[in-house]
């Protein structure tokens, strides 16, 4: 007691001062750790981690009933959860095989390079008005979209460095792939940037607080979904990877970690893409407050929209078989684009009637 | 295989043996893109001499070796060697044996055609869902096999002069119930494939096989049935009871993909119609001809023609006056169809995606066709 009364005075002054120091830690963590907190947990590595490994969890375990099989079911228990954990574990042991006529420093680097290039737009998406890890305002949907511009790029690389044939086609099927994709997604995200006025993605949200923009939006609503099964290579769009036609596509040649980390990529393409598609269509983080706390419910709210998205998006994979290559093309060329102009137009007509 | 020369701006890519999809054998793919040229296949990589090790067999002791040409199609592939046997020794099969060959023969064909559908599936790209549901399906039949035959695969039940064991009590009730059970079944897959919207574009007009090209080309079963032309080894030349059953031959005119994959299902339908019936009309009597297992069988030439669940197998027997064949020659259905396949790229577009898709609508059994 002496040491702490030397330390902070009498008693009550340690009270005070105890509170005090409680208060800054608290305030601290809130405000001043935010950051540290936002690279660590929330759209940050935790996030991406962990969802990783739900997903992969779920999707083998709800996929095993689709098909009447139970699952992973010996590690952890009958669920299997440690089965993710097992596997990576297995992966990161792995040694790595590179082919002797490949770069090795490029073919060792591509994987890294396709996972982490999505996962640098997670910083854009607001989980609350307050919790943006870079906001930049007015800049936020195009730098989205500019990043996740770059993104299909690294598969190209990556089949391209393989220097295998299947690696190749797979590469080229990613590039058309894309080209086919990213035009109607980032005409009906126009179409929102002028619907909610700006291009902020904090804006957009506020500006669903009443509707969101799904029901007004209804065409780009569909129309930017299927431009996210078809950026994020999800089934049944996965025809770059399609593995029995092409035997891993752009995937091919990597083993171990490297795979590991290709496999990442295909979840961080669609954590990224299914968090716009959730901030543009589908009310953000708008929910209502529940707990009292703001900042708590609005993170609850968009990580309970996310997961249902996920689920979702995971179903489809039991119930379409792929179209080919071309049908792809068709599908986005002649349907999907002209769909998200006509959306596009709607939209403009709305805005300069004045309906919305 | 000496590979052949290739157009230099093509790209040649080695499908098999070592892919997801491509069984025990390599096609050479000619590329220019997505767009195949030229498709060479190189069948031999499961060749195990059985016409040879046939020859070393007196005639009853070879149903064990031809069991094993394809598995998933084992009763129909022994009945045509049985057949054969039976001609050289001039063995007659009583009527009830007959029934039972013919019920045997049936599930196989559906054991077959299952088979053929989950890949199917699986080619267009259907994450293997229903490929699983047709091998849990499979199990009904097997039970079926094990009852009657006494082992779920490679059963080497017909003997010349008919089959090893009668029914047991109450089997014709359970064949009855395991029709049941798979008529709801295939509304199942006619919903999941058939109607599937994204499975109709990925068969429709894929890979258009033109009758006259059929013909020429010497397709049989599925395929040949696919491209309009009725028929069938069973209206042929009937074997075993099919001259006594109600059933029809199945043709579909489109000629693609989707062709075949409706006749195949068509096909179980039939198959199905057959087994109910032969359950409930089976005749009473012997099953079998006794005759001596060391039965020299008279100089002679004997050919069987027989309708394998992939199509039209024909037997073609030596016998010299020994208890063993003198030479066996087997021209299976799958290596007749091969042949359909490598001319395919030259009838009709098709790309790197359709392979798969169009190799299972052929639908080959690659250690039958290298025998």
């Amino acid at each position: 007691m002496s040491i702490i009364n030397a330390a902070f005075g009498n008693a009550n002054q340690v009270h005070q001062n105890l509170a005090g120091i409680l208060a800054y830690i608290l305030e601290f963590m809130t405000v001043n750790a935010r950051p540290i907190l936002q690279v660590l947990v929330l759209p940050g590595l935790a996030f991406t981690l962990v969802f990783a490994i739900f997903a992969v969890w779920f999707e083998r375990k709800f996929l095993a009933r689709a098909m009447l099989r139970v699952g992973p079911y010996y590690c952890g228990g009958r669920s299997g959860v440690l089965q993710v954990f097992a596997d990576f574990i297995k992966l990161f042991l792995k040694e790595i095989i590179i082919p002797s006529d490949v770069n090795w420093l490029l073919f060792s680097l591509s994987p890294v390079m396709v996972s982490a290039v999505p996962a640098l737009a997670l910083v854009l998406i607001p989980f609350d008005a307050n919790w943006v890890m870079w906001d930049i305002g007015g800049l936020g949907l195009p730098m989205f979209l500019a990043i996740m511009g770059i993104a299909p790029l690294m598969p190209v690389f990556a089949g391209w460095v393989s220097n295998n044939k299947y690696s190749f086609i797979g590469s080229w099927r990613v590039a058309y792939m894309y080209i086919s994709g990213e035009i109607p997604l980032v005409i009906s995200a126009a179409a929102v940037a002028i619907m909610a006025g700006s291009f902020n993605l904090v804006d957009i949200v506020e500006a669903q607080k009443n509707m969101w923009f799904a029901i007004p939006q209804f065409i780009g609503f569909i129309v930017f979904f299927l431009g996210v099964l078809i950026e994020s290579e999800r089934t049944p769009f996965d025809i770059p990877v399609a593995e029995v036609e092409l035997v891993f596509g752009w995937r091919t040649e990597f083993s171990g970690i490297l795979f590991g980390f290709t496999m990442m990529a295909e979840y961080v393409m669609l954590q990224a893409w299914a968090l716009l598609f959730i901030t543009l269509y589908l009310g953000g983080y708008n929910g209502p407050i529940i707990m009292g706390s703001i900042i708590g419910s609005h993170i609850f709210w968009l990580l309970t929209k996310f997961l249902i998205l996920v689920v979702f998006i995971v179903l489809l994979r039991c119930v379409f078989p792929r179209p080919r290559m071309d049908q792809m093309l068709k599908i986005g060329w002649n349907y999907l684009t002209p769909i998200a102009l006509l959306n596009l137009f709607l939209v403009l007509a709305m805005k300069v009637w004045g309906v919305i | 295989m000496a590979e052949p020369e290739i157009t230099p701006e093509l790209m040649r890519i080695s499908w098999g043996p070592q892919h997801p999809m491509s069984g025990q054998t390599r096609i050479l793919l000619d590329t220019d893109g997505e767009k195949v040229h030229r498709i060479i296949a190189d069948l031999g990589f499961t060749h195990r001499g059985i016409e040879k090790v046939l020859e070393n067999r007196s005639l009853i002791g070879g149903i064990v070796p031809i069991d094993r040409m394809a598995m998933v199609d084992t009763a129909n592939i022994s009945i045509g060697y049985v057949t054969a046997a039976e001609k050289a020794l001039g063995l007659e099969v009583p009527e009830r044996a007959n029934w039972i060959r013919s019920l045997v023969c049936e599930m196989s064909r559906i054991n077959s055609h299952l088979y053929a559908f989950g890949l199917q599936a699986e080619a267009t790209g259907y994450f293997p869902a229903v490929f699983l549901w047709t091998t849990i399906d499979r199990e009904i039949l097997l039970d079926l096999f094990e009852e009657l035959t006494g082992a779920r695969w490679s059963f080497n039940f017909f003997l010349p002069g008919g089959v090893y064991k009668d029914f047991p009590e109450g089997f014709a009730d359970r064949v009855v119930e395991g029709v049941n059970y798979l008529r709801n079944r295939f509304k199942d897959y006619w919903n999941a494939m058939i109607e599937n919207p994204m499975f109709e574009m990925r068969c429709d007009n894929v890979a258009i096989l033109e009758p006259k090209d059929a013909l020429r080309l010497g397709a049989t079963g599925p395929v040949l049935r696919g491209s309009g032309i009725p028929v069938d080894m069973r209206n042929e030349e009937p074997y075993a009871a099919y001259a006594d059953l109600d059933w029809e031959i199945i043709t579909e005119d489109a000629c693609d993909v989707m062709a075949r994959t409706k006749v195949r299902f068509h096909e179980i339908g039939q198959s199905l119609n057959m087994m109910e019936q032969i359950a409930k009309e089976i005749p009473e009597g012997e099953i079998k001809t006794r005759f001596s297992p060391f039965a020299r069988a008279p100089e002679g030439e004997h050919i069987s023609r027989v309708e394998n669940g992939r199509g039209e197998m024909s037997t073609h027997l030596w016998t010299n006056g020994t208890p063993n064949p003198y030479r066996v020659k087997i021209l299976p259905p799958s290596l007749r169809n091969m042949y359909v396949f490598e001319r395919l790229a030259e009838l009709s577009h098709i790309t790197v995606a359709d392979i798969p898709v169009v190799i299972n609508s052929i639908d080959p059994w690659y250690l039958d066709a290298d025998r």
